[in-house]
């Protein structure tokens, strides 16, 4: 592995890092809410760099670790289904449902597939029309866009083999969701960037507003995230709880206006269950009805499907900032990346994936 | 999950109704949708591709220091991933099944 300090930048990110520490005047808590932030903070050591000046919660940021188990066991079911060829991004297929995951479902003879893009899934179904294609359209309002263009493409050229199963989640819920916790500790938000250059920033406005709780729209690279916490603790330092854009080079406050637009066509505002979490209400997004006939939840009677997610996992503990990776007892011993009790086990982007591939154990923690 | 990859578009087309588009990332080319850069596009702009859509433009110094940073972290394996949607036949072929 290789530290923050021989790259590059390791010298700004020094930099950054010790103007972190003379700024801060006491220990502050800060949440980033973007899987891919929690892995280059983890694997980079980001936060060790930092001498305890911030504590990092690593929050519910990545997709695929809070898609809910009752989602996965109807991707398995569908997956099952012998007409279907079920296709995914290649993230979600280890991620354990109650019985199986797909890769599982796929050696026993599913017609399970990776796609990068919704509209490779889209295509597949245009050259097999006597197939059911089913996508599973997972993410956030970064992954909105492109899977509202394949569902908005499907019913425009009528291919009407094309149906999806939607487990979209949105950020800002979450985050209210968490400072109304009565035992919150997070004092302050790194927003992820790729969100907001989708949707900008002026849904946060009125969180920070609100809760007077510093939000930084940051990047994705150590820098970024240095610089996005100090922007965050100079607000706590300065009693300031605003928006603030630390990723100007690729976000702007209204976002992609176009993309916008037709996620509001294609989705809907629904309720939405987080694994490990519980059900948030308006968090999530679902097909409006005139895109019904590409709901596979619908066209397959999968929404039947309900599953209890297992206790040992504890993986709302960590997405809520109550407990790090390492504390839970099913840690490296009955929860490995091998076989995960729980999706934050399973994706690159999960914090117990991240704390168990660099080597975060118990002991071997000196912050953060 | 919401990584995004910086590159360059080399192609502009039209497919039924869809601005769609070649880019081409340190030597990889893909075909991505360019529907959400709006009009103002042109061949030689730089953008960031998240699941095969641009999601917004960026400058060419900050593209090309943001995919060597890519590079070095080894972050890039989605471009080195071909996909099994076109399973037994390579990346743009038909597929046998």
């Amino acid at each position: 592995m290789k530290y923050l300090s021989e790259y590059r930048d390791g010298k700004i990110a020094r930099r950054l890092a010790a103007e972190i520490r003379r700024t801060a005047s006491r220990r502050w808590v800060l949440m980033e809410v973007c899987g891919g932030q929690t892995h280059t903070i983890v694997k980079q050591g980001i936060d060790e760099l930092l001498d305890g000046a911030v504590e990092m919660i690593h929050g519910p940021g990545c997709p695929v670790c809070v898609t809910p188990l009752e989602q996965i066991d109807r991707a398995l079911h569908l997956a099952s289904q012998p007409n279907v060829i079920f296709t995914s991004f290649g993230d979600m297929l280890r991620v354990p449902g109650s019985h199986a995951d797909l890769f599982q479902v796929r050696a026993r003879g599913g017609d399970v597939r990776i796609v990068y893009s919704p509209l490779d899934a889209l295509a597949l179904a245009q050259r097999h029309p006597d197939r059911d294609v089913v996508f599973f359209a997972v993410g956030f309002e970064t992954t909105a866009p492109a899977n509202a263009m394949a569902v908005w493409r499907a019913h425009q050229l009528g291919v009407t083999n094309f149906s999806v199963l939607v487990s979209h989640v949105t950020v800002p819920p979450a985050m209210t969701a968490i400072l109304e916790s009565s035992d919150n500790r997070v004092q302050g938000f790194l927003a992820a960037g790729h969100v907001c250059t989708v949707m900008g920033w002026t849904e946060y406005e009125p969180i920070a507003a609100r809760y007077h709780v510093p939000i930084v729209v940051t990047g994705f690279e150590p820098v970024d995230i240095l610089e996005g916490m100090l922007m965050a603790v100079k607000q706590l330092e300065e009693g300031r709880g605003e928006v603030e854009n630390q990723y100007v080079r690729s976000v702007q406050r209204d976002g992609n206006r176009p993309a916008q637009e037709l996620v509001a066509k294609v989705f809907a505002l629904v309720d939405r269950q987080w694994r490990g979490i519980g059900t948030i209400p308006a968090s999530g997004l679902g097909l409006r009805e005139e895109f019904a006939a590409h709901d596979a939840e619908r066209k397959f009677g999968a929404a039947e499907i309900t599953a209890t997610e297992p206790a040992e996992c504890r993986a709302g503990d960590v997405l809520r900032g109550k407990m790090k990776p390492h504390e839970c007892p099913a840690f490296g011993t009955s929860c490995k990346p091998e076989h995960p009790l729980g999706a934050p086990m399973v994706s690159s982007e999960g914090a117990c994936a991240a704390y168990y591939n660099y080597g975060r154990f118990r002991g071997a923690v000196t912050s953060g | 999950m919401c990584l995004g990859i910086p590159g360059r578009i080399v192609e502009i087309r039209d497919d039924s109704g869809l601005r769609m588009g070649t880019i081409d990332f340190g030597g990889v080319r893909r075909d991505v949708c360019l529907a959400y850069l709006g009009d103002d596009v042109e061949i030689g702009d730089y953008a960031i591709v998240h699941v095969g859509f641009a999601i917004s433009k960026v400058d060419e110094e900050e593209a090309q220091r943001t995919f060597e940073m890519l590079k070095e972290m080894g972050e890039l394996e989605d471009l080195e991933w071909t996909g099994e949607a076109n399973s037994g036949a390579g990346p743009r072929g038909t597929d046998a099944a």
